[in-house]
């Protein structure tokens, strides 16, 4: 309401306020219950009292000092009841959604309470839930309000209800996490339960109880570091986007960090670490590497404005004695402090580095000297144990309870396929996997899957050199006869590509990787073993084949993939006996975790950045590390884009929603500002001040 | 007798009957009393000469100075009178507060003023306002009964300071010492009836006889003042400046009562009812010259 007095009672209840004032009056006037007292004489006390009143009107107010004082009293009261203030937004419908982004970036430092000043020192969150219960106190009677709070997954903080106290309440639960931003799936959520009519009803419930769908406004409170929502409707819901922070906000962030064993020297480990610079300045960042908290080392890097810079670290042995598993990359303080870093939880990246040497490779193939040369080297042996069975073994009740458990880290399908994918990961060599993924994906025709196009002589023309797979792979130098064409799916990366289309990819699978290479590399023609190809004279071969088992098994060993905030791990036991395993968070706390059968733990609750730690039978057997890593959250300029009107001006960018522009409204939804808190107070000081005079006037 | 114990206890008539009553004036007594009086007379101490002029009593011709001058001297003796001393007693219902009531008070002066003029043969008389008169007595003889009336004065219906005083005066026209024993509370003012006093040309003390409540007033809260002898009415709301009001009117009215009798050569005396009659006879009524 932006109306300078806000109503507070019912007309009768007014009605009865109002009587006060006159009651007031009223006895003040009406003879006073003077208690009789005899005296010799009035003659002295008249003449006082004539005094008193000839004196002046100031003597006549100080005798109703009294009755002004309760006049005022309660004035203040009427006008402390009016709830006076300015500012303030208009809150229109009856349902409110309040979208309270806690994303990462939402910890930044940037904001400020007062709308029109854009750069602040408090986080953005703060100022985000300060708004929100500046807007629960402009809530009117009958108006209900739903709180809704976002980061990776959205989060009902509170359901509709009219109760500001309850709001107000859940409204200080909402904490920062270190998520991404899903504002679509907010929004979701608040239309789902902002119209509950159109939740469709199971079957064999033919009445649908259809609520003509009320509308709701939707504030939607954040930095504006989402994509635009596609695909919703906002239906009957009216969007209010109220943007924190500031667009000039500058950022540091350690953007990756990753361990691979030291190509040079054997049995050690280097760290790859990313850092970006979001802010308008180029900044010298020094990189601190700790591992077990003591500096290993630390490296200058050159930041130019909105770029990214990366640099290897040697970190040491690579195997990690107890409590070296943890290693962090991080911006130094004087750096952060030169660049204006608000954000901290992205100073730092984790990355865990485990124990190497329980691997388990599975080699299943009907006989491929090839392969299995290539994974007997002696590196290969101190990634991994490397097990080589027969096809038949997929078919074996061992094989089944192994995949499902995930006792491999590793499993190689040579010429053959299993019939649903293992739980690890794989590489199917002249081979597809098993299921549609491969295979254009469930819409495809049934018999195109069989009929993969087969290309005769494929000749290599580009393969995808940045990719660890074929990290030090040249492989333009040896001939194919035969080799599928390949259709990977949508997430795949292309290996090798060839001028009839790409024969290798490797594509993720439920948190694991399938590599396919889709030609094989021995065939056997007529009972004798021929090559396919002449890679296996090349020294590109073994290197491939390293580069897989660093890839898949040492990274996942020595420096797992770092984990995205929210995301699920699945988590293998050491032993297929484990029943119960224990993970630590990064702050302490401990998570039991029970499975059901041979299915791998899975843990939900990688809430916080850092290193968590998988304890089995007490003994601590892995560690995996969390990390924001995400530059979405990491620029924390508030989106802008040029101002129509004034090509000078930037101006907070809108937000598309569907096909709806939200514009941003800088400096709206500011909270009222208040006056009854000070009217209350004076008319406490109103109240004293009346006690003092009372007892001044009768003891003094 | 229990009540002259009480308006004159033995000590207080122990130290009295070493004081006598003053006046600045020479009075004409009725009868012949132990001072002197402007009348010549018949005492013994010689006053003056005077030539003898017919009718004069032959008696007191100076026989020596006509066998020197022959001439008819007559001889003149300082004649001793009594004095006319009068108590005027305002017995109002006012003068009933205090503790000791005003009036009690005022009854121990008069006994204690009334003792002195008795044991010194002077015409003592206690009147009341309200018209209640004492017979004139004389002697010490007569204490009992200065003493009985004094016990029977009763604070009476309410009369007029004024009508009271102009009463006294065209009752007793003779000279004398006037003792106005009063709180001078009339509303319409104590001027006119001093005027009474003044044009009686009496030697005249005013006694002003307040209360310690009257002085210092110990109210609390929203009151109706009730005048006990009109019954006038006063709402007050008790608060300091109120207080402290009351407080400068009374200073106001009494330093105006002063002012008023000593611009007409009348005595005035405040004093509260807390003071002791010993004190005040002794030291201040001695000290303004009422007693020696």
């Amino acid at each position: 309401m932006s109306e300078l007095f806000r109503n507070t009672l019912s007309p009768a209840q007014w009605a009865l306020l109002a009587a006060v004032p006159p009651a007031i009056f009223a006895l003040y006037f009406l003879k006073l219950k003077r208690t009789p007292v005899e005296v010799p004489s009035t003659y002295l006390w008249k003449k006082s009292i004539e005094d008193l009143r000839v004196n002046s009107l100031w003597q006549r107010l100080r005798q109703s000092l009294l009755l002004f004082l309760q006049l005022l009293l309660v004035a203040l009261a009427i006008l402390a009841l009016l709830r006076p203030g300015w500012q303030g937004t208009d809150l229109t419908g009856s349902r409110l959604i309040f979208l309270v982004d806690n994303s990462a970036s939402m910890s930044t430092t940037d904001a400020d309470a007062d709308p029109y000043k854009t750069d602040g020192d408090r986080p953005r969150l703060d100022v985000a839930k300060e708004k929100v219960a500046g807007l629960i106190d402009q809530m009117e009677r009958g108006m209900t309000a739903m709180i809704i709070s976002y980061a990776g997954q959205p989060r009902v903080v509170q359901q509709f209800t009219d109760n500001t106290r309850l709001l107000r309440e859940r409204l200080s639960t909402i904490e920062p996490t270190i998520g991404p931003t899903d504002l679509g799936g907010a929004l979701e959520l608040a239309e789902g339960l902002a119209n509950p009519a159109r939740v469709s009803v199971a079957e064999g419930a033919p009445d649908v109880e259809v609520v003509p769908p009320e509308p709701a406004t939707v504030f939607i409170l954040s930095d504006g570091r989402f994509s635009d929502v596609e695909d919703f409707a906002l239906g009957n819901l009216e969007p209010v986007y109220v943007p924190l922070g500031s667009p000039s906000t500058a950022n540091l962030a350690i953007t990756a960090l990753e361990t691979r064993r030291s190509e040079s020297v054997a049995g050690r480990l280097q760290a790859f670490v990313q850092a970006a610079n979001y802010g308008a300045e180029p900044i010298d960042a020094v990189v601190e590497l700790r591992r077990a908290g003591a500096v290993v080392d630390a490296q200058r890097l050159t930041l130019p404005a909105g770029e990214a810079a990366g640099v290897t670290l040697p970190v040491g042995d690579a195997a990690a004695a107890p409590g070296e598993g943890v290693l962090e990359a991080r911006l130094t303080a004087d750096t952060l402090s030169a660049a204006g870093d608000r954000l901290a939880v992205d100073n730092v990246g984790w990355a865990a580095i485990n124990d190497p040497s329980d691997s388990r490779v599975l080699l299943v193939t009907a006989g491929n000297p090839a392969i299995e040369q290539a994974l007997a080297t002696s590196r290969i042996e101190r990634l991994g144990a490397v097990e080589t069975e027969p096809p038949g073994f997929l078919d074996s009740d061992e094989y089944r309870a192994a995949a499902a458990a995930a006792v491999y880290d590793l499993v190689i399908y040579d010429r053959c396929a299993p019939e649903s994918s293992p739980r690890s990961h794989a590489v199917y060599v002249g081979q597809l996997p098993p299921g549609d993924a491969w295979r254009g994906g469930p819409d495809a025709e049934a018999d195109a899957s069989d009929a993969s196009d087969t290309i005769n002589v494929p000749i290599v023309i580009d393969w995808n050199r940045s990719h660890p797979l074929l990290a030090n792979i040249e492989l333009g130098n040896f001939d194919i006869v035969q080799s599928l064409r390949l259709d990977p799916p949508q997430n795949a990366a292309t290996l090798i590509d060839a001028a009839e289309g790409p024969i290798a990819a490797v594509a993720a699978r439920d948190g694991y990787e399938d590599t396919v290479l889709g030609f094989p590399i021995l065939v056997e023609v007529g009972g004798a073993l021929q090559r396919n190809t002449d890679w296996i004279n090349r020294h590109s071969f073994p290197t491939f084949w390293l580069n897989v088992l660093e890839y898949c098994v040492a990274r996942q060993s020595v420096g797992s993939r770092s984990l995205r905030p929210g995301e699920a791990v699945e988590l293998r036991p050491a032993s297929p006996a484990t029943e119960e395993i224990v993970v630590v968070s990064p702050s302490g706390r401990e998570e039991r975790l029970r499975r059901r059968g041979e299915r791998p733990f899975v843990y939900q609750g990688a809430g916080e950045a850092g290193v968590y730690r998988v304890i089995e039978q007490g003994r601590e057997v892995r560690r995996f590390a969390v990390n924001l890593f995400d530059p979405a959250e990491s620029d924390v300029r508030l989106r802008t884009e040029e101002d129509p009107e004034d090509a000078q001006r930037a101006r907070v960018a809108d937000i598309q929603i569907g096909n709806i522009r939200v514009a941003s409204s800088a400096g709206a939804a500011p909270a009222r500002e208040e006056l009854w808190r000070w009217l209350l107070l004076a008319a406490l000081g109103v109240l004293v001040l009346e006690w003092w005079v009372y007892h001044r006037r009768v003891y003094v | 007798m229990p009540t002259a114990q009480h308006l004159l206890p033995p000590d207080l008539a122990r130290q009295l009957e070493r004081l006598e009553l003053v006046t600045r004036k020479v009075f004409r007594g009725r009868m012949k009393g132990e001072r002197r009086s402007a009348k010549k007379g018949q005492s013994v101490e010689f006053a003056d000469y005077r030539n003898y002029v017919a009718g004069d009593d032959l008696r007191s011709l100076d026989w020596n100075l006509y066998a020197r001058l022959d001439k008819l001297i007559v001889k003149l003796f300082l004649e001793e009178e009594d004095l006319h001393f009068y108590t005027l007693i305002d017995a109002s219902p006012s003068m009933a507060f205090g503790e000791p009531t005003k009036l009690e008070y005022a009854k121990q002066l008069a006994a204690a003023l009334g003792f002195i003029g008795l044991i010194r043969a002077d015409r003592v008389r206690v009147e009341t306002l309200g018209g209640e008169r004492s017979p004139a007595i004389r002697g010490r003889r007569s204490v009992p009964r200065l003493l009985e009336f004094l016990e029977g004065i009763e604070p009476a219906e309410s009369a007029s300071l004024e009508e009271g005083v102009r009463k006294f005066c065209l009752r007793n026209p003779g000279r004398g010492v006037v003792v106005l024993i009063s709180d001078l509370m009339d509303k319409r003012g104590y001027e006119s009836a001093m005027r009474y006093l003044v044009a009686q040309r009496v030697d005249v003390f005013v006694m002003h006889v307040l209360s310690p409540a009257e002085i210092d007033p110990d109210v609390v809260g929203d009151l109706r003042l009730v005048d006990c002898e009109d019954a006038d009415e006063a709402e007050i709301t008790v608060s300091a400046p109120l207080i402290n009001r009351y407080k400068e009117t009374l200073a106001a009215f009494t330093a105006g009562a002063s002012e008023y009798c000593s611009r007409r050569g009348m005595n005035y005396l405040l004093t509260s009812t807390e003071r002791p009659v010993e004190e005040l006879m002794t030291t201040w009524l001695r000290k303004r010259g009422l007693v020696r």
